[in-house]
């Protein structure tokens, strides 16, 4: 094993499975200075034809990897932040995510729809979003949120290599976090929650950066309460047997998510554990997400998006 | 290059061929047997029977929602049964039954289609981009109406495409009316091939009433293409004579002109064509009467094979939704 940062994770990602497969290349805005650092360094190695800048044209980018995935290739579109993707929401949702069903599965469409999620640089409204529960929502789009540098990595691997349109998101917050991954080649394989810390008395479910502070308060109630953090990995396919299973050994759940707290991630998962697990619960679900509100900039951002401690009381809750 | 006599009946037939696939699916919706709707394209198949009859089998057509590509797909050399089968919501429609009225057959270079005007320009921009890293020569002909080019995405796409000198044709069917609005009301200039400047590219207008000035110069666009050369907009001036969708009004707040409608059904694009061939010699009275039969049985054809092929096994439908 070795240490390495979240970001350099993703950009080991796409480096060895550029090498591995010519048909992978990368497109979006400034892809080749890499704002966030994921694909900082692949133009030296892979050349401006695999590592493609474009101008402020997200449909173009959206709609460049799309055309090229039916055509042979394999691309990941950066959209930068992930809230930029609602701009080609067009080619995303209504061409990408469907094209395959649509056409009777006679086309692939094996692309990457690549952004960064997320608070924590008050940086307002359209550039702070956890947009994930509208492409969960969407079908035909797989949807990947990774919480560690091992699953960053593996997932990405995954995704590259998917047949179908997989939205990949990453988190401001997750960029220089350190962990351990093999030296050897691996993947995450889609569909496998992973359980983060095993746990007795409460269930938390969390995504992305959701699962990095559940953890710290899952370690600061240690000796009061035992947690269990499950984190999906993937929103679509999710594997709720792994949750039902955590959930069915501790009988009380919190869902920790950052998106919108309306119709949102949370809101589904808590309702399949309803379906599929009613009579294991031995306390009413708690949910924590973002408020109702844009995400606010500046000093109001914590206001809007949920902190530890909302995550403590919704523990105390549920175990009070 | 001029073409031979064959290809010029290649050309008229695959004309009558698109007007009677259009007739069958009018009828097949006015009898109920079309299950989804139908924007017919009577009086523009020109530009699609020009653009594509002559293309390799592996360059790749993106077509528009007139006539639901059918003058395009079936000049592709697509299979009619697979077109009309899906309008039927049979098991042998192209799609499966599963789209309803979007045609797909990726052995012609046909990838698809969807129903938000304006999405072709990305899209088409992205196979283009795949088809220049290939190397092989090989082009996409992109189809839009006037309606789309209102659309933001031709200017992401058009630009791109000139930038990165892609092998792309932007055919546009301009026949003067986005479902009920006038083009007047539309766009502030006379010729959408006036963009093409913007861009960087060749851009010409030519009269898509005339399958001959369509293929010519849809043919120099993708020599251009094949060459490397980048890009261009070919704006064919057509018209369609029905309403945008089966069943609507032709017009609505802004009324045609009866003798506007006259007018182009005057130069009707089969018309002018067949007067051409007859005049020329390169095709008799008895020729096209013995085409015109042979095209009906293949309607004929083609619309039994739709009414005796199955329903789809509403089972497909989890298994379509993701490659293995």
């Amino acid at each position: 094993m070795r240490e390495i940062r979240f970001i350099q994770a993703i950009n080991e990602a796409l480096a060895e499975e550029m090498e591995r497969d010519e048909t992978v290349f990368i497109i979006g805005e400034d892809v080749q200075s890499g704002v966030f650092g994921a694909s900082r360094g692949l133009v030296e190695k892979f050349g401006p034809e695999r590592v493609m800048d474009t101008p402020l044209s997200e449909t173009a980018v959206a709609g460049s990897a799309f055309g090229a995935a039916m055509a042979g290739y394999r691309p990941i579109a950066d959209f930068m932040f992930a809230d930029f993707m609602f701009i080609a929401a067009n080619e995303i949702m209504n061409n990408a995510a469907k094209w395959h069903f649509i056409h009777g599965g006679r086309v692939n469409v094996p692309v990457v729809f690549f952004g960064n999620i997320g608070g924590g640089a008050r940086v307002g409204p359209e550039h702070s979003q956890c947009p994930e529960t509208i492409f969960m929502h969407t079908p035909g789009l797989k949807v990947a949120l990774p919480s560690t540098p091992y699953d960053a990595k593996g997932l990405l691997k995954t995704a590259i290599r998917d047949n179908n349109p997989v939205v990949y998101f990453y988190h401001k917050r997750l960029l220089g976090i350190p962990g351990d991954i093999p030296e050897e080649e691996y993947t995450v394989p889609f569909g496998v929650a992973d359980v983060k810390r095993e746990g007795k008395d409460v269930t938390v479910v969390a995504t992305s950066n959701m699962v990095q502070l559940s953890l710290q308060v899952a370690g600061e109630l240690d000796g009061k309460v035992s947690v269990e953090v499950v984190d999906p990995r993937t929103l679509e396919p999710l594997d709720i047997d792994t949750i039902v299973k955590s959930v069915q050994k501790t009988g009380r759940v919190v869902i920790v998510d950052e998106d919108t707290l309306r119709c949102s991630v949370s809101a589904e998962i808590g309702m399949q554990i309803m379906e599929r697990a009613f009579d294991s619960l031995d306390a009413p679900i708690k949910r924590v997400g973002a408020a109702n509100l844009p995400i606010a900039g500046g000093y109001m951002e914590q206001y809007v998006l949920p902190q530890p401690k909302d995550i403590v009381e919704a523990i105390e809750a549920v175990t009070g | 290059m001029a073409l031979k006599k064959e290809q010029l009946v290649k050309l008229y037939t695959n004309m009558v061929r698109a007007r009677k696939a259009d007739e069958t699916m009018v009828k097949g919706l006015q009898e109920g047997k079309v299950v989804s709707f139908y924007h017919s394209g009577q009086g523009e198949e020109a530009v699609g029977v020009g653009g594509c009859t002559f293309l390799n089998e592996d360059d790749y057509v993106y077509a528009q929602h007139r006539g639901h590509g059918i003058a395009h797909i079936l000049a592709k050399g697509a299979s009619l049964k697979g077109f009309i089968a899906e309008h039927y919501g049979k098991a042998t429609g192209a799609s499966g039954g599963i789209a309803g009225f979007h045609f797909v057959e990726p052995e012609r270079g046909i990838l698809g289609g969807a129903g938000t005007i304006g999405w072709t320009f990305p899209v088409a921009l992205g196979s283009a981009l795949a088809l220049k890293k290939r190397g092989k020569a090989q082009v996409v002909v992109a189809f839009f109406g006037d309606g789309a080019s209102n659309r933001g995405t031709l200017h992401e796409a058009m630009n791109l495409a000139s930038v990165w000198k892609l092998p792309v044709v932007w055919v546009c069917h301009n026949n003067l009316y986005a479902q009920f609005m006038p083009i007047r009301d539309a766009y502030a200039k006379e010729d959408i091939a006036d963009l093409a400047a913007g861009y960087g590219m060749p851009g010409v207008v030519v009269d898509g009433q005339d399958v001959i000035a369509v293929h010519e110069a849809v043919q120099a666009a993708v020599e251009r293409a094949r060459a490397g050369d980048g890009p261009s907009l070919i704006e064919c001036k057509t018209y369609r004579y029905r309403a945008h969708s089966e069943g609507a009004d032709i017009a609505h707040y802004a009324p045609r002109d009866p003798e506007e409608i006259e007018a182009w059904k005057k130069r009707d694009p089969i018309k002018l064509f067949q007067e051409k061939l007859l005049e020329q010699g390169v095709l008799t009275e008895a020729d096209i009467e013995r085409i015109d039969k042979e095209v009906t049985s293949e309607m004929e054809d083609v619309e039994r094979f739709a009414i005796e092929s199955p329903l789809p096994d509403p089972s497909i439908l989890e298994k379509a939704l993701y490659a293995d």
